[in-house]
């Protein structure tokens, strides 16, 4: 079966690039810090067999993707990148020899991106021998370097990463006084709370952990996970998945006891792995220089105007038209049944568990053996005894104080890993959220005829040719790339927006290429000659052409402080002829003539009264 | 299947609005209604808890409904048919209206047991006037009588004939609750109760030959016992939303269309109305006025107009001013609703942990477009029988935003559809990854210890077969109402009727829907305290959070107390959900 990448493309150039790595908004308590140090030596730029990127390019890519993901999903996290073994020197009082910083810990931005981008492909590595250059190594002055990066920010910082990506397993080549300094000022960052992990990449004749980096890195979280690093990446995409398993800090959104009976509580983490990304709220910023604006919200007593605390309000709600009154706190206090926590209520086989039981995304569940000593183990057993008896585990689940119970069911997920050693699917239990009787609604079904055998077989037929492999993270939100693409373009002064490619629009000119006369065939066996499976309901629109077009635009209401705004800013000239109109319908000014001007001193007047 | 309601709530759904029921609460309380075995609630006291309960629902739901109300054995006599010795002690409490709080603190506060008898024949007839007479010329769904009496005094089978006529004719229906089963009457008594009197053996074989002249078939299910309609009345009932449709076309590529029309199948249920914040005084909205101002970052935190502020988005360290006006124009668009097929691919390659959204569609062909049917029927087999999904793009409406999503197949026995549900973008996933626990050897479990869990899994099976080989669940979530909704309602209720009052604590019978089955819990005892010496677990207690922790040990050891003394309160809603 094909890709769904290379399903949607068929009889295109299937173009790989920009796998832009993305994940939800998501409430962070610190800041995350996340360093690259990337190798700069001239091995670094030698391409691989089959038009395979350079090493370099590669890690080039994962900077990018990495950049543009944490913009989109943990804008609060900083990110640096720092070469070594380069030719230059460029960081602060240039003390540190052969050691470039290309980005200072901060906040990754749209220059950045573009900066990235500008050390990719052939043109990149020209750009990068120009201002950098390959030399000497010294990784030693270049941890040095790093950890004065961290120590110059002021923030809080809640996780401190550092990623090397190199192809060299010997960088000092057997200099030994250097792999020894290299090795203390690596102790040294892990002793402030760093972890260093090593991004190797493929080099001719393997890369051998062992010479010299098993020192440098940091110990692994757990024994088990030794061997997982040994491998090295030669595939982009391999390269990316490691980066984009670690890049993020893990952080539960409840840490809680599971309770299996009486005083028998394993302490367990609750986890989203998924959940919808969602466009972030607009900010208000200040006109005069674009600083955002803080709000504050008050209440106050219509007649008297003195402000009000909250304990100066209660809480109502009128049925039958009588005033039930409550306090804020009676309000809060109803929604509390128990205290925080999941309660095995007992088991059910999981042919129990109804498809169409879903309400919103999914929890991970994952012990927490840091609150209670054992609870991994017994954890690890439900897991394994779950998973091959085939049951999931019905657990009443309060999150916080005052969140009413909702029930989950608790799906065994055995670890699975790929040809590479990096998991793809972690060991714990999917927590499933489960209806309520008043969640499901009686519907009324239609009685209607069912089809026949060498219908379903036409429809087969169909379904065989538009096959393909289906992956999650293969669809893009086109409405958050387009919003992205849109505010990159702004803060670059682009011309216009990146196109973005609409992955959820279907290829109908491949799905009708590949049913060919199927689709005719299918439709003389269901429908009667005059029958119009398109009649009636709305009208079928042509697939629109690249964002906006042809087609006429939605009428677009203006609030009335943005035309002010405009007025006062004298920039009313700005808008369009028919967006002016609206405006003055809107704000009902009446107008004599149609001409610009006339609309703009009309609209000017009215509003400057 | 159990009373869940009087009749004027329940299969109406459909009809329209305007569709109101009149009903009429006929209400014994003649002197009998007050004896009970000692320990045992009177049926008085039972029959109007389901009365309060009753009306109550009807209250919340606001429905157009109206309802009357009709005491007999009454010490008075209020009637139009008294006359003479005729229709004696029988009182028209309330006439046709729609119910309010008024009448609730009625019932609460004056209707009380009587020292007289009436004929429940004779109450009847009056009930029948009163609607008669009150609905002339007037539009309802139905009419209704609802009969509570312990059928205790003598009446006279004569008139009966006539008064079914009547009721036929005027197409009235009843209903009876009882304070026994109607089956498990004649000279065994009901559950610990007095064996019936030879008057309430005579009645119920009276209500028995109306209910089933009215209806031959299912007319002795509408007769009920007060203790299953008070259980049943308990919970509130969710109003119910009519289904909207949405209709649209299933595309697959540019040739093939197939109508369609979905509908909201499962979505998280919320409340109608939310709460309105007050003034604590006066208790009026108006006297409270939210007010938002904009001040800048600086020491003196500035205000600034409203007026004086643009729309802006973070983009990383950038902050980008990004009017609204320019948004609408280079945001993405969708021209109207799709429902397109991208491809197919099989069910196994669709994980239901990454299922997102908040909402489950099925999906039909319209219900007067048999070719439609056909049409989808034939794609719902094909998938079914391939065991894969159709993957499509989905948007509800011109300028919603695309979603992606998986249609399954789903057969059953009176109807196919597609259930559609939506997948997660790229951006949505969260790609962790967890240290192993199977390679690890300090977690790894031994033999004996998962023997230990294979029996703790034994015990608390929810689904067993019963000895006809019937497989029950014992714990149906979907059976269960929300708690949070039952809870609020409840307090509501209580406030609205007792203004000063502290809320009341939670109905019995909600804390013991919410927890392990009492079979299940007795059960697993012992497995559990196997489980527990064979997997020593420690808390790890901070130096910070030892105080607290120490108090949080003892409230949770007040807590587990509090809650294996629930734990002995029959489950008997959870086995009732069972049945049913």
């Amino acid at each position: 079966m094909a890709q769904w990448n290379d399903y949607h493309h068929e009889d295109e150039d299937v173009d790989g690039e920009e796998r832009d790595e993305s994940g939800v908004d998501y409430k962070s308590t610190g800041r995350d810090s996340l360093v690259f140090l990337v190798d700069a030596s001239k091995e670094m730029f030698i391409m691989g067999e089959d038009e395979e990127p350079s090493p370099f390019d590669m890690t080039m890519q994962c900077v990018r993707s990495v950049y543009t993901s944490k913009i989109i999903s943990s804008d609060k996290d900083l990110v640096a990148l720092v070469f070594y073994g380069t030719e230059q020197s460029k960081n602060p009082r240039n003390s540190f020899k052969h050691v470039y910083i290309y980005h200072d810990l901060d906040l990754p931005g749209a220059r950045r991106v573009q900066d990235v981008d500008g050390l990719r492909g052939e043109k990149g590595a020209q750009v990068a021998g120009e201002t950098m250059g390959s030399g000497n190594t010294n990784l030693g002055e270049a941890l040095w370097c790093c950890s004065n990066l961290y120590s110059d920010i002021k923030l809080r910082l809640s996780h401190k990463r550092l990623m090397i990506f190199t192809c060299r397993d010997t960088p000092h080549g057997g200099d030994s006084e250097r792999d020894r300094q290299a090795r203390t000022k690596a102790s040294d960052l892990k002793e402030t709370g760093v972890v260093i992990d090593l991004m190797h990449l493929m080099k001719p004749g393997g890369f051998d952990v062992s010479l010299f980096f098993c020192d440098v890195v940091s110990p692994p979280e757990d024994e088990a996970e030794l061997g997982l690093q040994m491998e090295p990446c030669g595939k982009l995409e391999d390269l990316q998945k490691r980066v984009r398993a670690k890049e993020m800090k893990k952080r539960s959104v409840a840490r809680l006891n599971l309770c299996l009976g009486e005083g028998m509580n394993v302490a367990v983490g609750v986890y989203i792995t998924a959940l919808q990304a969602r466009k972030p709220n607009a900010i208000k910023l200040y006109r005069d220089n674009n600083e955002p604006v803080r709000t504050k919200t008050r209440l106050y007593h219509t007649q008297t105007g003195s402000l009000l605390l909250p304990s100066d309000t209660k809480r109502v709600q009128v049925y039958a038209g009588r005033q039930i009154v409550m306090e804020k706190d009676e309000v809060d206090v109803i929604k509390k049944f128990s205290d925080p926590g999941l309660e095995l209520i007992g088991f059910k086989p999981m042919e129990r568990l109804k498809l169409h039981h879903h309400l919103r995304s999914a929890v991970f569940i994952y012990p927490e053996e840091e609150m209670v000593t054992g609870s991994a183990c017994v954890f690890t057993a439900l897991l394994r005894r779950c998973s091959v008896r085939n049951v999931f585990a019905l657990c009443k689940y309060t999150r916080i104080r005052n969140s009413p119970p909702r029930f989950l069911a608790l799906v065994p997920q055995k670890e699975e890993v790929d040809d590479g050693q990096a998991q793809i699917a972690a060991p714990g239990f999917h927590g499933i959220f489960l209806p309520y009787a008043d969640d499901i609604r009686t519907l009324d079904t239609p009685q209607l005829p069912t089809a026949s055998e060498s219908q379903v077989d036409k429809m087969k037929e169909i379904v065989h040719k538009l096959r393909f492999k289906y992956r999650s993270d293969a669809f893009e939100n086109p409405v958050l790339q387009q919003h992205y693409r849109n505010l990159e373009a702004l803060a670059l002064d682009l011309m216009a927006p990146e196109h973005i490619e609409d992955l959820t629009m279907p290829n109908v000119n491949m799905i009708d290429q590949r049913l060919g006369s199927l689709a005719q065939e299918f439709r003389d066996l269901v429908y009667p000659a005059d029958y119009n499976p398109e009649g009636k309901t709305a009208p079928k629109r042509k697939p629109a052409e690249a964002a906006g077009g042809t087609e006429k635009k939605p009428k677009v209401e203006m609030s009335e402080d943005e035309l002010r705004g405009h007025v006062q800013k004298g920039n009313l000239g700005k808008l369009t002829v028919p967006v002016l109109k609206d405006a003055c319908k809107q704000f009902g000014v009446k107008v004599t003539g149609t001409k610009k001007q006339e609309l703009i001193d009309a609209l000017t007047a009215q509003l400057t009264k | 299947s159990p009373p869940d309601s009087f009749k004027s709530e329940g299969k109406e759904i459909k009809m329209a609005r305007s569709a109101k029921t009149a009903l009429v609460l006929c209400l014994d309380v003649g002197f009998s209604m007050s004896n009970s075995a000692p320990g045992q609630e009177p049926p008085f006291q039972q029959a109007k808890k389901v009365i309060q309960k009753f009306v109550q629902r009807q209250v919340f739901a606001e429905n157009k409904d109206e309802l009357g109300l009709v005491l007999f054995g009454s010490d008075n006599t209020k009637n139009n048919l008294a006359k003479d010795d005729q229709y004696q002690n029988i009182s028209v409490h309330r006439q046709l209206m729609i119910p309010n709080f008024e009448l609730l603190e009625e019932i609460q506060n004056d209707v009380h047991p009587g020292s007289q008898q009436a004929d429940w024949l004779d109450a009847l007839v009056v009930c029948m006037d009163l609607l008669q007479n009150e609905t002339l010329g007037k539009k309802y769904e139905r009419l209704n009588i609802v009969m509570l009496t312990d059928l205790n005094t003598p009446s006279s089978p004569d008139q009966l004939d006539i008064i079914i006529g009547n009721l036929k004719r005027a197409g009235i229906t009843l209903q009876f609750f009882l304070p026994f089963p109607v089956d498990g009457g004649g000279s065994n008594p009901p559950h610990g109760g007095k064996a019936l009197s030879r008057e309430q053996q005579q009645g119920l074989e009276m209500t028995k030959q109306v209910m089933m002249s009215l209806d031959e078939e299912d007319g002795l299910e509408e007769v009920y016992t007060f203790s299953d309609a008070i259980e049943k009345l308990s919970v509130f009932k969710r109003v119910e939303k009519r289904p909207m449709a949405w209709p649209c076309t299933l595309t697959i590529g540019s040739s093939l269309a197939i109508k369609i029309v979905g509908y909201k199948a499962v979505c998280e249920e919320r409340p109608r109305k939310s709460w309105s914040v007050v003034d604590a005084q006066t208790h009026q909205k108006d006297d409270i006025k939210r007010d938002v101002v904009y001040c800048l970052n600086d020491d003196e935190e500035t205000e600034v107009q409203k007026d004086d502020t643009i729309q802006g988005y973070r983009y990383g360290s950038d902050i980008v001013p990004f009017s609204k006006v320019d948004q609408d124009q280079m945001k993405y668009k969708t021209d109207g609703k799709s429902f397109a097929v991208l491809g197919f691919t099989k069910q196994s390659m669709i994980n239901r942990h990454q299922f997102v959204g908040t909402q489950v569609l099925k999906v039909f062909a319209p219900k007067d477009d048999e070719h439609a049917g056909v049409a989808l029927s034939g794609l719902i087999r094909a998938l079914d029988d391939l065991k894969m999904v159709a993957v499509v793009r989905y948007v509800y409406a011109r300028n919603g935003n695309p979603q992606l999503g998986a249609a399954f197949p789903c057969i059953k026995e009176k109807y196919e559809c597609l259930v559609y549900i939506q997948l997660p973008f790229m951006e949505d996933l969260r790609q962790y990854s967890f240290p192993s626990l199977e390679n690890n050897k300090k977690y790894t479990p031994s033999e004996d210890q998962l023997s230990a869990v294979d029996s703790l899994i034994d015990s608390m099976m929810l689904v067993e077969e019963d000895k006809d080989g019937v497989k029950k669940d014992l714990f149906k979530v979907n059976h269960i109402p929300n708690p949070q909704y039952q809870r609020l309602f409840q307090c509501l209720h209580h406030r609205a009727v007792n203004p000063s009052a502290p809320l009341p604590p939670m109905d019995p019978w909600l804390t013991t829907a919410l927890q392990r089955p009492l079979a299940v819990a007795t059960r697993c005892q012992a497995p559990l305290e196997i489980l527990k010496k064979k997997f020593p677990l420690k808390e790890v207690v901070k130096k910070k959070e030892l105080k607290t922790s120490k108090e949080l040990f003892g409230n949770s050891c007040l807590g587990t107390g509090r809650s294996n003394q629930i734990y002995l309160y029959s489950p008997s809603y959870i086995t009732m959900q069972v049945k049913a």
